[in-house]
Order: structure tokens, then C-alpha cells, then sequence
């Protein structure tokens, strides 16, 4: 850290605490008013089709529509007019709300003050920590492209691209001089999968201002590269690196299509080659992708994985949510193949769901879903009730979890230890200038029906989330709260065991800024004290260095795993464990993939724009240090990773890694892959708990297991990671033939000790039967 | 309130429900057999002109019944809030000679169990469904990696050989979504 940047840092603490100052106040004012006027914000239970229900929803989606207007204007004197236009049809739409002939409306002059004072220092918080988590030499670069993802997302998704694509053509015959709306022409054309038209515009673009020339370049070569013109966009990226040789993205996007053509083209200099000096460390398992011939690859733009047994036969299920149509659900048929069975369960008419669950909240044996959507933008919060028969109902408003809310995770988990299992909905904010819907802890009320109870226990959290992870990291028997804040700081919310949380991240050191999005407790030393991995995402330029170098970049924040002290403090102890490598994490797992005994990491990488693509890397874990393996295990590049599963979904020991790929725009899409190993690694036992006095899927349950005398834990977990985990845990046990032990701690607080326990095989333990029986594999190897 | 349509997915080899619906261009009502008359078989797409994955496919669709003429032709668009004025001006600009039929409100589109654009259904003659995803695997025909889909489908189909992968998944814009229902963002 050099002094100039201690010097930047401290006028930054001084501006925070002053708009957090500022912010106390003014929602402070602004709640006594509109209290007094009985005109409190909405919560908003439905989806917004008549616009913004009050005057903070209107004035954040003003201040967002003038975002995306100026964002998407040409940078002339001549689009002013019609900039203004569009601002006065906005304000009109964001304000559709005010009826003037209710009288309380007549006090909007009163409030607007406060309301935008509130919208302003939410904003500023948001920016400010988000420097923290940057750098601020890529500040004015990051928020940039916070603008881009925040405009375009909404345009995007209502399919209104093509107006904004008629749009920017209408001025091109106009303004044909104009390079930099060519180049953003280009770039949206690129996104719809107009590739060749795409590629006409960049290169015009290219010639026409040399100051755009490298970076239309490297777009022109990413469209060639996604029409599968792999030479021409080695090409075009190498031409982009002779405009400017700092431009990283060009030299990268030029070794993925020497990659698809089997080495650089003759004619590509040299001094533009790229070496991959990561992902080469010899791999124990090497993978297959059996998506087409196990039937599990139906479902395109997929999100969220979920593993879990439906209809309580005994075979893993999988559930995928998908971005651009309805949730796909397909059954194992044990035979090694799965069927598709989303039109027959109902959740067919889950559409657009991102993250998703699966929990049995109404301890029936059947696991429902929760789904949420759309954590850059909005959509509804769902619960899709398992009815038992193979069919899922959707019971979202008769349960009282109904809401439209920015949301890229949920879970489920039993935080009260009342054997019942309660949903956390984890929320973002859904635009720039969005107000931070507050995450929800609905507790499940017995009857069918839940309670939001997240404010009334105190989480309050002032930044969007994108992911968290439930774990009881002091082993007092509740389970505590890590929100992976999407920009700085994470949060740990302790669980005081009588219904409120405490925020300990200061005390527990977890107070280190990031960009981050989803986050996993488990115990990666093997210690009995629960651990917790942040999947960071790091800044393309960042890790495309690591790629260059192995090496972490400066400011740069690789996949970062806080080890618990034991007394209520962790430290971050990435660099021990070798985990230098920065990448663009949307998703994680940690699970034992070699069956040697520690856990292993399964990273999902990307990033929202189009030339973000990135490999799904595999971090093996030889009990001291990870070691990136992914090219040698055989993993191809894969692209955008979004859900990341690892589950035992044949019986035989092997875990299959399932991965969720594709990007947000309409030109970028792809299947799921579904990755086995090419034989079973080693020993394992695979253990299934079923509670009685604590919730019937023992969510929260920790396991204890030793096996040639050392110890192995797991804690069950209701989801969160872009998706859900299978319910069985899975130990590794290289050579060995026996296990010693089996301690269960239950979430109800009893625990149980089991002896001399088989491998290579499933056991089943009910909760307060005092015994063991085995279910030994069901299904034949795919 | 969307009509909700559960547990009757139609099997690979099972007749598809009956529709009729209007032309765009209003040249009167059409259903599945108008489309299957003398032919040994038709393929129904979901379309929407506002869908960026179909414009990718209008050449082939213009083509379509020059390629395979024992087959019959058709689209239906289903997506919800597009307007006739904009269907039609994609006709007219792109230049789509195919046959579009209107399915305002969506509902053969969900009788059919179809939510994205384009979504192929390869029919026999008597309704039945041969083959039922995407044309390809969304690569550019150029690529090492395209695989088409549909093509070896109808190819099987035409030779009276089984079709090796009957469904395939679907790729493209959403039919039906509370999305298309917010106020307009731009």
C-alpha cells in the first residue's frame, strides 16, 4: 500500500462517515413525515406494471432511466434534444403514480427534498465502498461498467434492443462520422448475435477514429470469435495489440481462438502470443462432458442448480433455473439417464428464475423450491410447494413470501432450531440508483405460511448482496449469517439464538473490502470450526494477469477463504494456501472431487459482457495447498459459469461437476455441461440424514467422520452458491477400507455416535434411531 | 391470469392438439393441416420478429419449403405484447416470405408447451410429433463446433429412418414473461 493510496483513503472514510451521517439523518426525517402523512414506502409484493408504486420507487427509477439515457445518447450537442424528450416520457412514466386528487399527494413538494436526499447518500455510500473494494486506479473504469451492466440489463430482458438498435442506425445515416455510436452499434449487434453486421460496424469504427481503433478491434474479434471465425479473429485481435500492445483483453481473446485453432496462426507476431501459466498442475481425475448422453442438457441460458431428490425415491434429482424460460426439472431414471420432467412437475412455469433452493419446509419428505430473479435488475420471489406426486404448486402469495425483488441467491435454514425450516432471500439493489430492498428472513410459521422477521432481528444490511451462506462458525448450535456484499465489505451476522443477529464483521476481521459474489461455510482445515470461502470476482484485466503470471495482480482479490481462529475472529489465509489466482468467481463449490479426503474447488467464472469469457477452474486440494488442475483434467473453456454442483448423481462414488453457462444477452448462449470423472477416484462414503425433532432434510447438521484416524467435517447446507447442494454428504477416503466413526450433531442439538461404518457406499441415519443402514448404489454408472 | 397447463406434455410420436389461428397477413384461418396437405410432414416454428435468434434463421425459413418440399411451412407468433404493426414491418423489412399465424395471447404457444423463440415442431402426417427443439446448437454454421439438429431430424424423417435425438433444448427469447409487461425502459 503506498502512501498515496493511504492518502486517498482517508478523505474517502471521511466522506463515507459523513453520507452515512447524512443518510441517518434524512431517513430519519423523511420516516417522521411521512409517517405523520401516513405515506410510507410500499412494499412491493407485485410485479411493478403500472410503474413505481410511491415517490422513492419513482425518483430511483428516474434517476435510473436518466442514467440509461445518457448512457445510451450519442456524445453529440445534436442528441440533446431528444435526450431531453426522453427524460420528460420517463419522469412521466416513473411519476404515473401521483394522483393529484389525493390531497396527500399535494405534500410531494414537501418530501422530494428528503427522498432524494436519501436516494443521493444511498448512492454515495454505495460508491464509496465500492472504491475500497476497486482500487482507485479502476475506479472511473469499474463504475463505468456498472452504468453499462445497470442500463443495459433492464433494455435487454424486456427485449427492447431492437428500438436501441433502430435507434443508433437512424443516427448513423445522419451522423455517419460518428465512430464512438459505431462502435456501440457494433458492440449491441455483437450482443443479439448479429455477428457479421457487428463486425462491419467495429471495423468501421476501427478506422474511422484511431483512438477507438484497438478496442473496436477486440470486440470486432470477439463477434468473429462467437461466429466461430476463429482465424479472422485471431486476426482482428492481433491488430487490435498493434494499435495498442497494453490492450490485455485482445491478447487474450487472441489465445482462446489459437486455442480453438490448435496454436497462433503463422502470420500472428510473436510479441502477441499469450502463455497460460495456470491450470496446468497434474490433475488425479480427468473429466468427460456426458450432458447429451445422460439427457441433462435441455435447458439453455441455465442459472442455478439445484440437486436434490424430489420424489423421495432415492435417486438425485436436478433442477435448473433458466434465464429465458421456465424452470427445467429432470428426474433421475436411475438407469443412468435423467428425463425431463419440467412440463409434467409445474415448474415449467417458473420462467426467467436465477437463483433457487430446494427445502423441506413443511417436513412432508418432498423438498420444495424457492426462486428469485433477476439480482441486477428485479423479479418476483417465488415458492414452488412440492406436492408429493411429482407436481410443484406455486403458493408464493398464500405463504406470504410474494415480492418483487433484485435477487441472485436464497436458502433455506432452520434459524431458530425450531425444526422448521425458515427462507432467507438474499437482494441486490437493481439499478444504480435503486434503493436496497432488505434481505428477508421469512420465518415459517408451521402452518403453510411465512413471516418477513429480517428487520424486527437486525438484518439490516445498507449494501446489495449478491451471495451468503448460513453456518454455525461458534459452534453454539445456531446457524450465523456471511452476506457476500457484491461491492466491499462482507457482513457476519451472529445469531444470538433468541431471533435478533448481531453484526460481528469488524470484531470477527472480516472487515475487508472485496467484489464478491458468493460465499460457502464449510471446514476446508478439517478443525471442527466452520470456515467460510468468498467467491470473489475480480476486474477482467486482473485476471487475465493471473492467467499471464499465476500471480495475484496489485489490488487484485483472488478466491479468498477466512479460516476460523476459533475465538470468533478469522483470517484470511488464501496466500498459505496457495489460492494467488484471481478470477472472475460467479459461482463456487467446495467438495471433495478426488475423493482424497479434503476439499477441493470448483470455481464458475465470467462476467456479464460478451468478451468475457473464462474457464471453469478446477483448485485441487492436496491437504496443504490448492493447485489449479483445470487444464489438465481435461475442462475446455467454457465461457460464463453460473451454477456449480458437484454431486454423486449415479451412486458410484464419483462426483459429477454439473455447471450452468451462458451470459445474459441474447448472443451468448449455451447448455449445460455436465462433467464426470472418467473413473472413481478413490474410496468414499456417502451419508444421508433424515431428522425427527430437527427439520426433516437436517439442514444445519454438522458431521463428524474418521477414517484412518483423521477427521473429516460437513455441515449440511440449504443453498445459496447459485443454486443447492445435494442433501447426502460425500467423504472422500482415498485407500482406505474403513471408517472408524460417524459423530452427527443435529440441529435440534442431540448427537449421535456411530462405529465401524462401510465405504463405498450410501448410509442413512434417521435422527434418534441410534443406527445405521446401508443403501447401497441404486444406479448404474452413466 | 395466464392459463396454466400442466402434467399433458405431448410424447415424441403423439398427435399435438389442433389449433386454428389468423394469418398475419390476413389471408384467413389456417391449422396444422393446411400446412400438412399432400405433404409427408410440416414444421411449425414459435416466431416473433422482435426475437434476435429468429432473424438469424430468415433465410432458412424463407427457404424452407424450396429445401424440403414434401414438407409444409409455418410460424406462429406467439410473444406477448408484440403488436401486429411491428410483425408486419419485419416482414416487410427483412423480407420474410414464409407464412405467419397470429396467436394472440399466447395460447397455442402454451397448449404446445412452447416458451421460446424460435422453438421447432417437426409433425407427421397425422399431427404427430417427429422432433420437437432447436435448429442447432446456436453456433454459426461456419464453426467446427456447429451441430445442427433439426436438419438431421427432418433428414431421417424423410428417408422413414428414426430420428437419433428426437428433442433437443431450446434456445432463445422468451415467449411469455412478466418482463414484457413492465413499463417500457427505454
Amino acid at each position: 500500500m503506498s502512501l498515496l493510496e493511504d492518502l486517498i483513503k482517508f478523505p474517502v472514510r471521511l466522506m463515507q462517515t459523513g453520507f452515512a451521517m447524512a443518510g441517518t439523518a434524512l431517513h430519519s426525517a423523511q420516516t417522521a413525515i411521512e409517517t405523520v402523512l401516513d405515506v410510507r414506502p410500499a412494499n412491493v409484493t407485485a410485479a411493478p406494471f403500472d410503474g413505481p408504486p410511491d415517490l422513492d420507487h419513482a425518483l430511483s427509477d428516474l434517476a435510473n432511466r436518466a442514467a440509461r439515457i445518457v448512457y445510451f445518447m450519442p456524445h453529440d450537442a445534436e442528441a440533446l434534444p431528444d435526450a431531453f424528450r426522453n427524460l420528460f416520457a420517463a419522469a412521466r412514466s416513473s411519476f404515473r403514480f401521483a394522483d393529484l386528487t389525493d390531497i396527500r399527494n399535494l405534500t410531494l413538494p414537501l418530501r422530494l427534498p428528503f427522498a432524494l436526499g436519501t436516494l443521493l447518500t444511498d448512492a454515495g455510500q454505495r460508491a464509496l465502498e465500492g472504491m475500497d473494494a476497486i482500487g482507485s486506479p479502476r475506479y472511473l473504469e469499474f463504475i463505468a461498467y456498472a452504468f453499462q451492466i445497470f442500463s443495459e440489463f433492464p433494455v435487454y430482458v424486456t427485449l427492447e434492443y431492437r428500438a436501441l438498435i433502430e435507434r443508433q442506425q437512424q443516427w448513423l445515416k445522419e451522423h455517419p462520422e460518428d465512430a464512438a455510436t459505431r462502435k456501440d452499434l457494433g458492440r449491441a449487434l455483437s450482443k443479439v448475435g448479429r455477428f457479421a453486421e457487428a463486425v462491419e460496424h467495429l471495423n468501421r469504427a476501427a478506422a474511422d477514429d484511431l483512438t477507438l481503433r484497438s478496442s473496436a478491434l477486440h470486440e470486432a474479434g470477439v463477434a468473429l470469435f462467437f461466429s466461430g471465425q476463429y482465424a479472422e479473429a485471431a486476426d482482428s485481435e492481433s491488430k487490435a495489440l498493434a494499435a495498442n500492445n497494453e490492450n490485455a483483453r485482445a491478447r487474450y481473446w487472441l489465445w482462446l481462438a489459437a486455442q480453438k485453432l490448435g496454436g497462433y496462426p503463422a502470420a500472428i507476431p510473436a510479441a502477441h502470443h499469450m502463455e497460460m501459466k495456470t491450470g496446468h498442475a497434474k490433475a488425479t481425475v480427468v473429466y468427460e462432458d456426458i450432458a447429451e448422453r445422460v439427457g441433462l442438457d435441455k435447458t439453455s441460458g441455465g442459472r442455478s442448480i439445484v440437486v436434490f431428490d424430489y420424489n423421495n425415491d432415492g435417486l438425485l434429482d436436478v433442477a435448473i433455473a433458466c434465464a429465458h424460460g421456465g424452470t427445467s426439472l429432470y428426474r433421475n431414471n436411475g438407469n443412468g439417464t435423467f428425463s425431463d420432467v419440467s412440463v409434467e412437475s409445474g415448474l415449467y412455469h417458473g420462467v426467467n428464475g436465477f437463483g433457487m433452493a430446494a427445502g423441506d419446509y413443511n417436513n412432508s419428505g418432498y423438498p420444495s423450491l424457492c426462486i428469485v430473479r433477476m439480482g441486477f435488475f428485479g423479479g418476483m420471489i417465488e415458492l414452488w410447494r412440492n406436492n408429493g406426486d411429482g407436481t410443484f404448486t406455486d403458493v408464493s402469495v398464500e405463504s406470504g413470501i410474494s415480492a418483487w425483488a433484485p435477487s441472485f441467491t436464497c436458502s433455506w435454514v432452520d434459524y431458530d432450531c425450531d425444526g422448521k425450516l425458515d427462507l432467507f432471500v438474499c437482494t441486490n439493489v437493481g439499478g444504480v440508483f435503486d434503493r436496497k430492498v432488505q434481505h428477508k428472513l421469512y420465518r415459517n410459521n408451521g402452518d403453510g405460511t411465512f413471516t418477513d422477521v429480517a428487520q424486527q432481528g437486525g438484518i439490516i444490511a445498507p449494501f446489495g448482496a449478491i451471495g451468503h451462506s448460513w453456518g454455525d462458525y461458534d459452534n453454539d448450535g445456531y446457524p450465523d449469517l456471511f452476506i457476500s456484499n457484491a461491492l466491499g465489505r462482507p457482513i457476519l451476522f451472529h445469531n444470538n439464538g433468541d431471533g435478533s443477529f448481531t453484526d460481528v464483521t469488524a470484531q470477527a476481521g472480516l472487515d475487508v473490502p472485496a467484489l464478491a459474489f458468493n460465499a460457502q461455510w464449510c471446514d476446508i482445515d478439517n478443525d471442527g470450526w466452520l470456515d467460510v470461502i468468498q467467491y470473489t470476482w475480480s476486474v477482467h484485466e486482473d485476471t487475465i494477469h493471473s492467467m499471464r503470471t499465476g500471480e495475484t495482480p496489485r489490488f487484485g482479490h483472488p478466491t479468498r477463504v477466512f479460516r476460523n481462529n476459533r475465538d470468533g475472529t478469522f483470517s484470511v489465509i488464501s496466500p498459505e494456501l496457495g489460492l494467488t489466482e484471481c478470477w472472475g468467481s460467479m459461482s463456487g463449490n467446495a467438495a471433495d472431487i478426488n475423493n482424497d479426503g479434503y476439499l477441493d474447488i470448483v470455481l464458475g467464472n465470467g462476467g456479464p459482457l460478451m468478451d468475457r469469457n473464462e474457464p471453469m477452474v478446477i483448485l485441487e486440494n492436496d491437504g496443504t495447498r490448492f493447485r489449479n488442475v483445470t487444464f489438465s483434467a481435461g475442462l475446455p473453456i467454457m465461457g460464463k459459469g453460473h451454477g456449480i454442483n458437484c454431486a454423486d448423481l449415479f451412486g458410484d462414488g464419483r462426483l459429477i461437476i454439473l455447471c450452468s453457462t451462458g451470459g445474459a444477452y441474447p448472443g451468448d448462449l449455451l447448455t449445460t455441461s455436465v462433467f464426470s470423472p472418467n473413473r472413481r477416484p478413490g474410496n468414499y462414503l456417502a451419508v444421508l440424514l433424515t431428522g425427527t425433532k430437527s427439520n426433516r432434510g437436517a439442514v444445519g447438521a454438522r458431521l463428524k467422520l474418521v477414517a484412518g484416524g483423521r477427521e473429516q467435517h460437513r455441515v449440511i447446507n440449504g443453498g445459496s452458491n447459485f443454486g443447492c447442494l445435494p442433501p447426502q454428504q460425500h467423504f472422500g477416503l482415498g485407500a482406505l477400507e474403513h471408517v472408524e466413526s460417524l459423530e452427527v450433531w443435529w440441529p435440534s442439538g442431540a448427537r449421535e455416535h456411530f462405529t465401524d461404518l462401510p465405504v463405498n457406499t450410501r448410509v442413512r441415519i434417521t435422527e434418534g434411531e441410534g443406527i445405521w443402514t446401508t443403501d447401497p448404489a441404486l444406479t448404474s454408472p452413466a | 391470469m395466464m392459463v396454466k397447463n400442466m402434467g399433458e406434455k405431448q410424447e415424441i410420436g403423439n398427435p399435438l392438439p389442433a389449433f386454428s389461428l389468423p394469418m398475419l397477413d390476413g389471408s384467413g384461418q389456417r391449422n396444422p393441416e393446411s400446412f400438412l396437405e399432400n405433404k409427408r410432414g410440416a414444421l411449425i416454428v414459435f416466431w416473433s420478429g422482435v426475437c434476435s435468434h429468429c432473424l438469424r434463421y430468415d433465410q432458412y425459413f424463407n427457404e424452407f419449403t424450396t429445401r424440403y418440399p414434401d414438407l409444409g411451412f409455418s410460424s406462429i407468433a406467439s410473444r406477448l405484447n408484440e403488436t401486429r404493426a411491428e410483425m408486419t414491418s419485419s416482414v416487410r423489412d427483412r423480407h420474410l416470405t414464409f407464412p405467419i399465424l397470429l396467436d394472440e395471447g399466447g395460447k397455442v404457444a402454451r397448449l404446445w408447451y412452447s416458451q421460446q423463440t424460435p422453438r421447432c415442431y417437426l409433425l407427421g402426417p397425422q399431427r404427430e410429433l417427429l422432433y420437437r427443439g432447436a435448429i442447432d446448437n446456436f453456433r454459426m454454421p461456419i464453426d467446427p463446433e456447429y451441430r445442427a439438429w433439426l436438419d438431421p431430424a427432418i433428414e431421417s424423417f424423410l428417408k422413414g429412418e428414426p430420428i437419433a435425438r428426437p428433442e433437443t433444448a431450446s434456445f432463445g427469447c422468451a415467449i411469455e414473461t412478466a418482463y414484457y409487461k413492465l413499463p417500457g425502459q427505454l
